[in-house]
């Protein structure tokens, strides 16, 4: 299918969470659904005559509910027959109900079986034959361990996650905005399944990486799991409140489904209607994520590097600032007494313009203004549609007659400013100041008379005159000059300047176009002398120092030391060591930083044509789900029917300043405490996943839901021993898949008597394996690998293009244009948790192998590898099936393939080779090629 | 076999023993696999249904999202007499209580249309036309107000688990007339709510799984053959008999099984699916009947075509699906989204319906039109625009083969909130769905885990009512 068909809304905007939230509690039922399994008094928790929204401990008691049980492998009559643990629990359920296990499977069988199981890709030929002749008692550890530690091995266990996380790298809805960095995500969850980061970690960082550790990039890179959901585009005013409430709720369903096993987002509405989860705990869980945004974070990926060479360049500074101290203590005050003495105050004009020095410089819509050390300040960050800059300042002159106002050109402006607007303009509505003595006194506004500047865009209503009429409609502009220094001077009616010094408050006001922000502005005032639009400016104090030499006093310490500061750069041995250190200082290393999509607190928030804020001041209960219902604000909390302890146990309370408050952290303290919290049912759910992705199906059938619509586990005791050795082994995942793949219960082979039929007819005794289809990715990979084309590059962003020859897990899943090649094959789209995918048969499936471009180019690819139109017929057919079936052809096939490619009277080479492939086309089309047996 | 025996046995036979040696193989994959497919009925092949049945194939047309009622197929004069007035309820959106809510008015008038006299609403003058032809059913009741079980329920009977969907039944029930085509074929331009669960097979084998077919420019994709037939056929002869070794081993797996029948039906797909999308030979006068601009593959009128060329090749069961689970029927905001959503199916039904009699298919066609559920007569706000999920009663149709035409079958109370008379559960639709075909609900089982299911759960009757 083409990607593009599949294009438009994916969810309606009407009420969607309706359809889909509690739609999920349908979703668990994607798996075949066996018989009721509800005890009586379960069958409607809701309707229950004891239910007042009250957690009890019969509903504690449900199983999935309970501690670990501590569970003992049971003793089996065949001893012989078990490997590890597991087998015991699986043998013990055989023996009772008088089941044999099946016969081990071929050592070929195996060896496939798990490579395509552990990494997704075929083993080689060379491999397969090397661990059928190795005969040691080991050979089959020693196979899985080498599995387990392939990198391949995350990048196929990280597909199955990445089902569960709904994982996307697009928005959704009719816009489907990319996400083009989103990828991160995905490559934590590869990079942890290989480095086997405790799951624990996995949950913690998943949740709350930037709470953990904002230093390490793979913390940050987990928390895009909270953000990988949906979200709509071109939010209006009156959709922001439901939108958000949607957004946090796809946060917690998926928490709920991915790690509990629970359809927790079913509560959103009213108390679960199965599950002994009452409205009120949503509502205290949702607020949790109150906070939580989608934010691009620049995260250095290579923070260790960083701070080494950080260290190093401070250690060459230091020599560095120590000349410059050392010359400014030794040499520059000699040379100041010399200028001092040839006469160069006098030789210096006074300067009319006095530097304003803010003691304050704020901007109304919380623009940040940076001083850039010549007196200017660069506004950035949020750039308000209007804003008011207003600077406070001190000065001891008197008889000021004017203000001036600069506004300066940056590069980092659009054209270079001087303005913030998109086209670089500005837009002065109004200018105002006030004075009063600085000893205090009431404060009065002053009176502007003249103004003139260095260009003004007309003499009307953008002419620098109109910025001191009051109107917020009319102001000083200069478009279309661009990318220059500007000035205005708005004189005063009368001098002003009080006994004892004044304080200068001055408001620079910008309401009469949008985001007209002047991007550099400078103030000073003018005294004495002509009050030119460019004329220098000189810091007060300067000023005053260089007045008294010239009238032949002397200095006081902190005048000479301003005055030297201000002098020191006309001097050329001062400027050298000076220089040297500023270029070392320029050069430093800087983190190298990447945008990662992150879902976290405290970091401005992606916008997508959305009005209003980005989240809500607090998360109210809702009844009914409605927002227009409130039912008083929910603090943040855990589920009632998983606490053995108070919630406060695991309460975490950030460092002051932090920019996060601690809830997600808190939540997932809890949700990895196996004794007191919910890590108990979390180690359960993933054990479970794991097994199911061995076996095919779970231990318990409905991996999202251990709740009493789910199903029971086959082997309870089985499943709270592995997860309690999950718990007890640090949380390893690799050792859990150890003793899965070495048990006996993973060698069976897939023989079925008649007997085993009628006593385990849906193998629910695992007395058997199941083969089961590849999924989508994993049959592309194997076409890839067998046909030596696959491009093992890992990592970094995907692509769209399903002709890549990466492997499957690095195409760009966007929602709108799934990749057809993978959705032919069930891959999932991802607006829910999955966790388990539906295998269809269907005659476009078959229509792709057999016509699919790219399946042919990998078949002629294969034929080549295998050295059709080369070699002899006979070592062109072995090769082949060696490539892809990890085994040789049996004479018939052989005589068959042989037969087919003679039978096209391919005399040259050429047309052999194109037989060749079409026999390689065929072979990716068997079965036994694309089941995993 | 059409597909196959087309091509001549002679170069069949001559790849056969030339590849092997010797005859290796008694016949195609599809008959060695149909042996081996579990249940009592297993394969495509065409089965004779066990009653004489009279509709051979079903055209099913659902809107997705909830048509309004009210404001389409059952006339609600006292909800215009009473709009604005509050009427009481016992639930709302799923839940108990007593709720005041006030009537709205229906926003499209209706009148009697046709020689029946059935009133239709202004919504639909096209398919009003055809009100002769049609049986209404104005007391239909779904289990569940949200889209996900609803849509579930009215395709499988199940309103919370996956199950066999209603087409996958019919597949299995009567297997396919022609092995070339998919026996239960879907087309829609967008997913439904539940996706692909709305024509999944589920336990039933996997060849009774609905094929999709999206609008536009290619609606099947790799259809065109890479290698000339003759070459291809060999190529899948030998896939048949290399897989043969293989589901020698496994006997007792129906998805191999299915797998080998997906390619057999893939081929003979690439030679008879472009014909079927090849609208090229239709007069313009089929084309103005339902609307359908030349060389346009978009739109209901697209659908409804190719739904009639593909059960003129004897696909069992079809199902169109307007539109999908979003920018649908669903009608929260303001009723008046039905507008373009009914200009796109009105004409194009009501001229597949006209198509189908003057070729006289209607004869052995069942055509079903419905929807997941109604909406609301009445808002929680009186001057609300939109409408509300209402699953307490809401209105279908049937037409063609078997069904009383021009008739209307149940009501609704004065104000349409809950069925009046001769309610009509979706497993009574399912139920006499199955016994137009000539099956009889009960007796259609398939033995899953541990015990034999059906498309009717539990429940189910046939609707005498609506039978001719």
């Amino acid at each position: 299918m083409k990607g593009a068909r599949r294009k438009g809304r994916l969810l309606g905007w009407g009420r969607w969470f309706l359809g889909l939230a509690c739609g999920a509690a349908g979703l668990c039922g994607v798996v075949h659904a066996e018989e009721p399994k509800l005890p009586a008094d379960h069958v409607n928790w809701l309707g229950r005559a004891t239910h007042k929204g009250q957690v009890t401990d019969a509903d504690r008691g449900w199983w999935s509910f309970r501690p670990l049980a501590r569970v003992t492998p049971p003793k089996v009559r065949d001893e012989a027959w078990v490997r590890t643990p597991v087998d015991r629990f699986v043998l013990a359920a055989m023996e009772a109900k008088g089941v044999r296990p099946a016969p081990e499977a071929p050592a070929r069988t195996l060896a496939r079986r798990a490579a395509l199981d552990v990494t997704g890709l075929p083993p080689s030929p060379e491999d397969v034959e090397a661990f059928e002749r190795d005969g040691a008692p080991d050979a089959w550890g020693r196979w899985v361990a080498r599995l387990l530690a392939s990198p391949a091995h995350g990048e196929r266990w990280a597909r199955h996650w990445l089902d569960v996380a709904r994982f996307a790298e697009s928005s959704g809805f009719e816009h489907d905005y990319d996400r083009p960095n989103a990828f991160h995500y995905r490559d934590f969850v590869i990079r942890a399944f290989n480095a086997d980061l405790p799951f624990d970690d996995f949950v913690r960082w998943q949740l709350a990486g930037d709470e953990h550790d904002a230093g390490n990039p793979m913390a940050m890179m987990a928390t895009g799991f909270l953000g990988a959901g949906v979200f709509p585009t071109q939010i209006t005013a009156n959709e922001v409140e439901r939108t958000r409430y949607d957004a946090m709720d796809d946060m917690l369903a998926t928490t709920g489904t991915a790690f509990l096993g629970l359809t927790v987002g079913c509560a959103r509405c009213h108390d679960h209607k199965f599950d002994p989860i009452p409205a009120r705990d949503y509502y205290r869980l949702l607020s949790t994520f109150t906070t939580t945004v989608r934010a691009e974070v620049d995260v250095d990926m290579d923070p260790e590097g960083y701070r080494g060479a950080k260290a190093i360049h401070d250690a060459e500074r230091r020599p560095l600032e120590e000349a410059l101290r050392r010359y400014e203590a030794t040499v520059l005050p000699g040379r100041l007494d010399a200028w001092v003495a040839s006469g160069g105050p006098a030789r210096l004009a006074e300067s009319a313009w006095e530097l304003v020095v803010p003691t304050e410089a704020k901007s109304q819509a919380g623009a940040t203004l940076r001083p850039l050390g010549d007196g200017s300040f660069l506004a950035e960050g949020k750039n308000g549609d209007t804003d008011r800059y207003t600077f406070v300042s001190r000065t001891d002159a008197r008889g000021v007659r004017a203000l001036r106002v600069e506004a300066l050109a940056h590069p980092s402006m659009t054209r270079g400013g001087p303005g913030r607007a998109d086209n670089g303009n500005i837009g002065l509505s109004r200018v105002r100041a006030w004075v009063r003595p600085a000893s205090g006194g009431e404060k009065r506004e002053v009176v502007f008379g003249k103004a003139w500047a260095t260009f003004e865009q007309n003499a009307g209503g953008l002419s620098v005159k109109s910025a001191l009429d009051g109107e917020r409609t009319t102001g000083w502009a200069v478009d279309p000059k661009f990318g220059e220094d500007h000035a205005a001077v708005f004189e005063l009616a009368e001098p002003v300047g009080f006994e004892g010094g004044t304080e200068w408050e001055v408001r620079l006001e910008f309401e009469l176009n949008t985001r007209h922000n002047i991007g550099r502005p400078r103030l000073s005032l003018g005294r004495g002398g002509e009050l030119a639009l460019k004329g220098a400016v000189m810091p007060g104090p300067v000023a005053e120092a260089l007045a008294a030499l010239r009238a032949g006093r002397g200095l006081d310490a902190g005048a000479r030391a301003a005055l030297m500061a201000w002098w020191r750069v006309e001097d050329p041995g001062w400027r050298e060591a000076s220089d040297r250190l500023e270029a070392h200082v320029k050069a430093a290393p800087k983190p190298s930083t990447t945008k990662v999509l992150a879902c976290a607190e405290g970091y401005p928030a992606v916008r997508m044509h959305t009005q209003g804020g980005d989240f809500l001041e607090a998360t109210h209960f809702l009844r009914r789900g409605s927002t227009e219902q409130k039912d008083g604000v929910a603090t943040p909390g855990l589920l009632s029917v998983l606490l053995r302890a108070p919630e406060d146990r695991w309460t975490w309370r950030p460092p002051e300043g932090a920019r996060h408050t601690g809830r997600r952290r808190t939540l997932a303290a809890w949700l990895t405490d196996a004794d007191q919290g919910a890590g108990h049912l979390v180690a359960r759910v993933i054990v479970n996943r794991v097994w199911q992705q061995h076996f095919g199906t779970g231990l318990v059938a409905t991996p999202n839901d251990f709740g009493t619509q789910g199903a029971r586990p086959t082997h309870p005791e089985l499943l709270d021993w592995l997860a309690g050795e999950l718990v007890r082994g640090g949380w390893r995942l690799k050792p859990l898949h150890r003793l899965i793949l070495e048990s006996a219960t993973y060698r069976q082979s897939a023989a079925l008597d008649a007997m085993k039929r009628a006593a385990d007819p849906s193998n629910a005794l695992w007395s058997r394996w199941t083969p089961r289809r590849l999924e989508a990715e994993a049959l592309r990979d194997a076409m890839l690998a067998a046909s030596g084309v696959l491009d093992p590059a890992m990592y970094g962003r995907g692509t769209l293009d399903p002709a890549t020859r990466r492997r499957s897990v690095y195409l760009t899943v966007k929602r709108s244009q799934l990749v057809g090649d993978m959705v032919a094959f069930d891959a999932p789209e991802p607006l829910t948790s999955q966790a388990r995918r539906p295998v269809t048969t269907v005659a476009p499936q078959a229509l792709l192998i057999m016509n699919g471009p790219h399946v042919r180019s990998w078949a002629e690819a294969m034929a080549r590898r295998a050295g059709a139109g080369r070699d002899a017929d006979e070592a062109v057919a072995r090769r082949l099936y060696g490539l892809a079936l990890g085994r040789d052809p049996t004479a018939r096939e052989q005589a068959a393939a042989l037969a087919y490619v003679r039978g096209r009277g391919a005399s040259d080479g050429g047309a052999r080779a194109r037989a060749w492939a079409d026999v390689g086309q065929v072979i990716f089309g068997l079965d036994e090629f694309a089941y995993l047996e | 076999m059409n597909g196959f025996t087309r091509h001549g046995l002679g170069r069949r036979g001559f790849l056969r023993s030339l590849a092997a040696g010797t005859v290796l193989v008694p016949a195609l994959a599809s008959r060695m696999a149909a042996e081996t497919a579990g249940g009592a009925v297993g394969g495509l092949a065409a089965r004779p249904p066990l009653k004489a049945p009279k509709a051979k194939r079903v055209i099913f047309l659902y809107m997705s999202g909830g048509v309004s009622h009210v404001e389409s197929w059952d006339p609600k004069p006292a909800l215009t007499r009473d709009h604005g007035k509050t009427v009481s309820v016992d639930e709302f959106q799923g839940r108990k209580g007593d709720f005041k809510m006030f009537a709205k008015r229906p926003q499209w008038a209706f009148r009697p249309h046709g020689r029946c006299g059935t009133e239709v609403s202004e919504l639909f003058p096209h398919m009003a036309g055809c009100v002769d032809e049609l049986c209404v059913i104005r007391s239909m009741v779904s289990d569940h107000t949200n889209h996900y079980e609803a849509t579930l329920g009215i395709h499988t009977g199940s309103f919370t688990f996956a199950r066999p969907s209603l087409g996958s039944w019919v597949s299995y029930g009567l297997g396919t007339e022609n092995r070339n085509l998919p026996s239960f074929v879907v087309i829609a331009p967008r997913n439904p709510y539940a996706g692909g669960q709305v024509w999944a097979s589920d336990f039933l084998p996997a060849e009774h799984q609905g094929t999709l077919v999206v609008p536009g420019a290619e609606p099947v994709a790799n259809l065109r053959p890479r290698v000339v037939p003759g070459r291809q056929e060999a190529e899948l002869e030998a896939l048949a008999r290399m897989n043969r070794r293989h589901l020698g081993l496994r006997a007792d797996d129906p998805a191999l099984a299915a797998r080998m029948r997906s390619f057999e039906t893939a081929f003979g797909m690439q030679m008879e699916m472009p014909d079927v999308f090849d609208l090229s030979r239709e007069t313009d006068a089929t084309l103005r009947l339902y609307g359908l601009e030349r060389g346009s593959t978009k739109g209901f009128a697209w659908q409804c075509l190719v739904a009639r060329r593909l059960a003129e090749r004897g696909v069992r069961f079809v199902e169109l699906i307007d539109v999908g689970s979003s920018d649908n029927w669903d009608a929260h905001g303001d009723m008046e989204t039905h507008r373009p959503l009914a200009r796109n199916v009105d004409q194009a039904i009501a001229g597949l319906l006209k198509d189908l009699r003057s070729r006289g298919m209607l004869d052995d066609t069942l055509v079903v039109w419905t929807t997941e559920f109604g909406r609301t007569p009445f808002n929680a706000a009186a001057d609300a625009k939109g409408r509300e999920h209402h699953h307490w009663v809401f209105s279908s149709w049937l037409a063609g083969a078997g069904v009383r035409a021009g008739s209307v079958h149940g009501s609704s109370d004065e104000h349409g909130i809950r069925p009046a008379r001769d309610r009509v559960h979706v497993h009574d639709l399912h139920a006499t769905i199955l016994h137009l075909m000539g099956m009889d609900h009960e007796l259609l089982t398939f033995r899953h885990a541990g015990r034999d299911f059906r498309l009717t759960d539990v429940a189910g009757e046939v609707v005498k009512g609506v039978l001719a």
